[in-house]
């Protein structure tokens, strides 16, 4: 297993998208942003569009663009009759359809679009792996940085507001550091499967775990066991890599849902539990 | 210039299929896109795009073309009854929830189409549909499931509205809200369902959410609203086919016809961005905030957030 050089480059993307992606979800899960995390994995979509027209870096296309979409998200939910959820729907219907009409335009229309969505793990190069490790530096060391006021913004706003910290612009913020995580991963791994490793490990690690620290360090578990065990999977069956790995994410989750300690199913309606 | 905005890109009878199916399902889309607002349900609709492909799979490789709208079904009803489960809260939110099950979900269904040859341009279509190749059963479906959708409304639509804007009432009055809950999930997946073949799960976002968002800029009336949102949702479909047929045919440039239908829903919400912020500077003092007796829009917006958002 893991033979080829493909399949240890796939796996040291899985891993460190995977530590990635756990750290920023926990703050996603926290704040209830994972729509606006799933708008920004299609919204980027006519900056890589734009990207490849332009003969730019994929990467840095879709990072600018991304930019303007948060700035446009942030912009639009102030106004008044707007309403958070409606204008995260809006970019992510405008912005991913403008990606599809640029592509249109374009002769081979038909071309490979799936990558774009489950992405293909098993094709990344080691310039992938590099932006990887630097955007990954970057997020962590600006989340670390920024760690205090951002779970203070995350419980308590008003709070945060009253200490005299700039509220909006750790929003901003943190909004920025989300789409460069999605930037990131969604060239190497796709929009379902970048989604699901933000959301879904930290999720799993909610439902174990009591304080912020051990929640992320759990999450950061859970989305590195989840690429590994899911690359072995999809090797072994031949199937789709980046969808496997969502499935066996989707899985621990479910699994924790069930079974968790004093939040799962099981245990919230286990026999001769006296009625509140 | 009449001519070449209503007859002549319409000549050809499969841009007639086309536009008969874009306003039917931008009149439907309108209407259902009233409720998504109000209940704030853009990301439950998001998700049922995405949920409903492994039924889609499935479908097909049980009975071909024939199966693709009954797997759909099958997988949308169970959606719309897991996201109502889901919905009742517990330690981790909706929203997060939500956002598990539809990757899973989805990526249970690329799984399946990955073992198929034709891998790709399966995924493609299902993404963009195929508006101008509809066919006239295609349309009988969209047209049954509107009347369907309409009759429900009609039947539950004060209920569902009394659900968003104040649930506790509804529940106090003995309605049970769980059930209102999961009647309008399911509307709004037997619209995902009779469009997602047609128009493709992007177009079909679009247009349960931006109708009745570029509706709501421009007035917290809800009547208003309704109409506002219906008129956005037929326009776009009209004006989306028409530029892209424009584009197409007299400019030589290639413009995916769905894709162009979304865009012509934004540049709608744009517009009503435009017209909402001309409106406040001309009014030259504020509304008065006397309560006249009309239940505005801006009651709904304190209370009807997310079980996890009100906690």
């Amino acid at each position: 297993m893991f033979a080829h050089s493909y399949a240890q480059r796939a796996l040291v993307e899985v891993v460190a998208v995977g530590a990635l992606c756990g750290v920023v979800g926990v703050h996603v899960v926290l704040r209830r942003l994972s729509f606006f995390t799933m708008a920004m994995t299609h919204a980027t979509f006519p900056g890589i569009v734009l990207g490849a027209l332009l003969g730019l870096n994929l990467y840095l296309g879709a990072g600018l663009f991304g930019v303007l979409v948060v700035l446009a998200v942030a912009w639009l939910s102030s106004r008044p009759g707007a309403e958070q959820t409606s204008v995260v729907g809006v970019v992510l219907s405008g912005g991913f359809a403008l990606g599809v009409a640029l592509l249109s335009a374009q002769p081979g229309f038909t071309k490979d679009l799936s990558a774009y969505l489950v992405g293909s793990v098993l094709t990344v190069q080691e310039a992938d792996l590099l932006v990887t490790a630097a955007v990954a530096a970057v997020v962590l060391a600006a989340l670390a940085a920024l760690r205090k006021e951002l779970l203070l913004g995350a419980f308590d706003r008003a709070g945060l507001v009253a200490l005299g910290y700039p509220a909006r612009l750790l929003d901003v913020a943190l909004l920025l550091l989300i789409e460069a995580t999605v930037v990131t991963s969604v060239p190497a791994v796709g929009t379902i499967l970048s989604v699901a490793l933000i959301v879904a490990q930290a999720a799993t690690a909610r439902l174990w775990c009591e304080r912020v620290g051990t929640m992320t360090a759990a999450a950061v578990g859970v989305g590195v066991g989840s690429g590994v065990l899911g690359l072995a999977i999809s090797e072994q069956a031949r199937v789709s890599a980046g969808a496997t790995i969502v499935v066996v994410a989707s899985v621990a989750f479910a699994l924790s849902w069930l079974l968790a300690p004093r939040h799962g199913l099981a245990w919230r309606f286990r026999p001769g539990r006296a009625v509140a | 210039m009449l001519h070449r905005l209503l007859v002549e890109p319409f000549a050809l009878p499969f841009m007639h299929r086309a536009l008969v199916e874009a306003l039917l399902l931008g009149v439907l889309g309108g209407v259902v896109s009233v409720f998504v607002l109000l209940r704030r349900l853009a990301f439950v609709s998001d998700a049922l795009t995405h949920t409903v492909f492994p039924g889609v799979v499935i479908g097909y490789l049980v009975a071909q073309t024939a199966g693709v709208v009954w797997g759909a079904l099958a997988l949308a009803l169970l959606s719309a009854v897991l996201f109502t489960v889901v919905s009742a809260g517990g330690r981790v939110t909706e929203d997060a929830t939500l956002a598990i099950l539809l990757t899973g979900f989805f990526a249970i269904g690329v799984i399946l189409v990955s073992r198929r040859a034709t891998y790709t341009a399966d995924l493609t279509s299902f993404l963009f549909g195929r508006i101008l190749t509809v066919d006239r059963a295609e349309i009988v479906q969209t047209a049954a499931v509107g009347v369907l959708v309409a009759g429900a409304l009609a039947a539950l639509g004060k209920e569902l509205l009394l659900r968003a804007f104040d649930p506790d009432a509804a529940a106090a009055m003995g309605y049970r809200v769980p059930l209102l809950d999961l009647a309008l999930n399911v509307l709004v997946a037997l619209v995902v369902v009779a469009a997602v073949k047609a128009v493709g799960t992007v177009l079909v976002i679009a247009l349960l959410v931006v109708p009745a968002a570029a509706a709501r800029l421009v007035t917290d009336r809800l009547p208003l609203l309704l109409a506002g949102s219906v008129l956005v949702g037929a326009l776009g479909g009209w004006l989306g086919l028409v530029a892209s047929w424009e584009a197409s045919v007299h400019h030589g440039i290639r413009l995916a016809s769905g894709a162009s239908v979304v865009l012509a829903l934004v540049a709608l919400y744009l517009l009503a961005l435009v017209a909402a912020a001309l409106g406040r500077l001309g009014r030259r003092s504020p509304r008065p905030s006397t309560p006249d007796g009309r239940v505005r829009l801006s009651h709904v917006d304190s209370r009807a957030g997310l079980p996890g958002e009100r906690a």
